[in-house]
């Protein structure tokens, strides 16, 4: 991970300390690598009481958590840091409204100054104004450590991603969505159904996902805004799926219309079905390449169930993993590089990351994780989010793929499984 | 459907004591899936399987409407089990098919649907896949047996809904089954 090329020049001019190697607490492994310090100073409340002392508090401890979140830096307190040796630092000033001189929602709004530093020297790298209405108190938190990633790394931050994913058992299981930070859980369907595989599309305005109505498998379209559903697909048979394609216009979906479970393209305008694979075999699974160009894909023709690669049009097909019998669930990192899946092996299911070209396989997560599964990838390729029944229970965890720390994301007594991340 | 869960159990238990003391029958053990399958013998869910005379329209019986009603089991359709990662039809499922084949072609107006079932090992897609393999050479076994695809319709729930609880193989291989429901 680099600075970006200006704002190290920039540090070096101002004479600041670089970033320091920690160690931190992981799953399978304690790895040092380099995150930057960055202090949080507390808010400056010119007015507004107790209520914007606490809107403050809440803004800080957002942007802490998305700090350390990024995997990028490690946020600080002025207790905590030793400000000398701290290259960033982020300060601001929330002016509250007076309870009863509102007049409208918009005036009730408090406003949030949110400045980052370079630390020393205090020179202003980043300045930002929001006015948070109601419920978008966080919102405007993480939109700024989004800022501060893109101005500093260079590229952009998922503060402000979400995650959707289907919470229930047996008859009943709903979509539900929640903040990247494990806040804001929201249900999206209410219709008694089974409803699994939930997928963003590129843009997010729509989830792609599957549902059995009167036991047939059909595949759907939410509308995020307003909550309408409509069919995309339900064809006799297995409607398996949905991913998406890079540009959001069609859907990778496994259906099993001619009686074989075969790759399908789905164009979304007209809902014309492109068939990519001939075969008696299993064949599911598909994600696109993020150039769009190829398919991963799991076949089980060699008797278990194997990763696949083929062109978008369904030519040039060649195994992409050889090592494991029970290979399944690949899924595309965003930058092109890496693919992370499940493995089964020993009677345990493990999320298992390796380079796209099929080389270097590694195991993300160990027995101790229990059972792992549908792990999906977070815009920045770094994250991946999957279901675990490590607490007797599968619920959704958030890893770092670049040293296995991780947090739980999803609580509650219901099974969260097949989650997808926002772009 | 707890109660028969519990039924179930106890069948299941009941088959392993009496596999236990009874010694060897006239199974077919040179089929490897015979074991696993077992469960699927040893669980008729009413005496109505055992006497295939209730079945019959007499008049005093139920009516087509009455069956309508009823869940198939009820009226001796019973499911069928596999082994693990396997969609192929042992050969105590083929004698159950053909015994539910002869049930299904006297109430020809009944609509099935075979649901295909997974236990919990495995991924979620590549499970419901495996439970819709598994729908479909039922399917196929019944109508080679005469039943008219009509009357047949299939689906897969993968691992979605277990019928019995447990990270056990008692549970598993109950979970491993076509299941037979109404539309």
């Amino acid at each position: 991970m680099r600075l970006r090329t200006s704002i190290l020049c920039l540090l070096m001019l101002l004479g600041a300390a670089g970033a320091r190697a920690q160690e931190i607490e992981i799953g399978i492994v304690k790895q040092a690598f380099e995150r930057y310090d960055i202090l949080v100073m507390p808010l400056e409340v010119t007015s507004g009481g107790t209520e914007a002392q606490q809107d403050a508090w809440t803004v800080e401890s957002v942007m802490s958590l998305d700090l350390d979140y990024s995997g990028l830096f490690r946020a600080l307190s002025p207790q905590e840091a030793d400000t000398a040796a701290v290259s960033f630092g982020i300060e601001g000033v929330l002016e509250g409204r007076l309870p009863g001189t509102a007049v409208t929602a918009a005036e009730a709004a408090p406003v949030l100054t949110l400045r980052l530093v370079s630390q020393p020297g205090r020179q202003v790298l980043l300045n930002k104004r929001y006015r948070p209405t109601a419920g978008q108190l966080r919102a405007s938190a993480h939109h700024f450590v989004n800022e501060v990633v893109q101005l500093i790394m260079g590229e952009p931050g998922i503060a402000l991603t979400r995650i959707v994913f289907s919470r229930g058992s047996d008859d009943r299981r709903d979509i539900y969505c929640v903040d990247y930070d494990g806040e804001g859980l929201k249900r999206l369907t209410a219709n008694r159904r089974l409803n699994l595989f939930p997928a963003w599309s590129p843009d997010g305005t729509q989830i792609a996902f599957m549902s059995w109505e009167e036991g047939q498998q059909g595949l759907y379209l939410l509308e995020t805004a307003t909550g309408d559903v409509s069919v995309v697909n339900r064809t006799l048979g297995s409607n398996l799926g949905p991913t998406w394609s890079p540009d959001g216009k069609e859907l990778l979906a496994s259906l099993s219309k001619t009686g074989q479970h075969e790759i399908y393209r789905i164009r979304l305008k007209d809902g014309h079905l492109q068939r990519l694979t001939v075969s008696d075999a299993i064949e599911v699974s598909p994600s696109w390449s993020p150039n769009g160009r190829d398919i991963v894909f799991t076949s089980d023709r060699t008797g278990s169930p194997q990763l696949y690669v083929m062109g978008g049009d369904g030519s040039g097909r060649r195994r992409l993993s050889f090592e494991g019998r029970y290979n399944d669930a690949a899924s595309w990192s965003p930058n092109g590089e890496l693919i992370v899946y499940a493995c089964r092996e020993q009677d345990i299911t493990q999320v298992v990351l390796m380079n796209q070209d099929g080389s270097e396989r590694r195991f993300l997560t160990d027995a101790s994780w229990g059972n792992c599964e549908d792990p999906a990838w977070a815009p920045d390729s770094r994250h991946v989010v999957f279901a675990s029944d490590r607490s007797g229970l599968f619920k959704l965890y958030v890893m770092d793929v670049t040293d296995g720390s991780a947090r739980q994301l999803t609580f509650g007594d219901e099974p969260d499984t097949t989650p997808h991340w926002s772009r | 459907m707890n109660r028969k869960l519990v039924s179930l159990v106890i069948l299941l238990g009941l088959a392993f004591v009496i596999a236990g003391c009874g010694g060897k029958d006239a199974e077919v053990l040179d089929d490897p899936t015979a074991t696993v399958t077992t469960p699927a013998e040893t669980v008729p869910t009413t005496p109505v399987a055992e006497d295939p005379a209730p079945t019959e329209v007499v008049p005093s019986g139920p009516t087509a409407e009455d069956y309508a009603r009823m869940a198939p089991q009820e009226y001796g359709i019973e499911d069928v089990f596999f082994a693990f990662d396997q969609y192929a039809l042992s050969y105590e499922a083929m004698r159950l098919l053909e015994a539910n084949a002869r049930i299904m072609k006297e109430h020809s107006s009944l609509v099935y649907v075979v649901e295909g079932h997974c236990d919990e090992r495995g991924t979620v897609e590549y499970n419901l896949a495996l439970g819709e393999k598994r729908a479909q050479a039922v399917r196929d076994y019944l109508v080679n047996q005469g039943v008219p695809s009509s009357q047949l319709r299939l689906t897969s729930y993968g691992e979605e809904r277990p019928f019995a609880r447990g990270g056990n193989e008692s549970a598993w291989a109950l979970n491993r089954r076509a299941h037979f429901s109404r539309p």
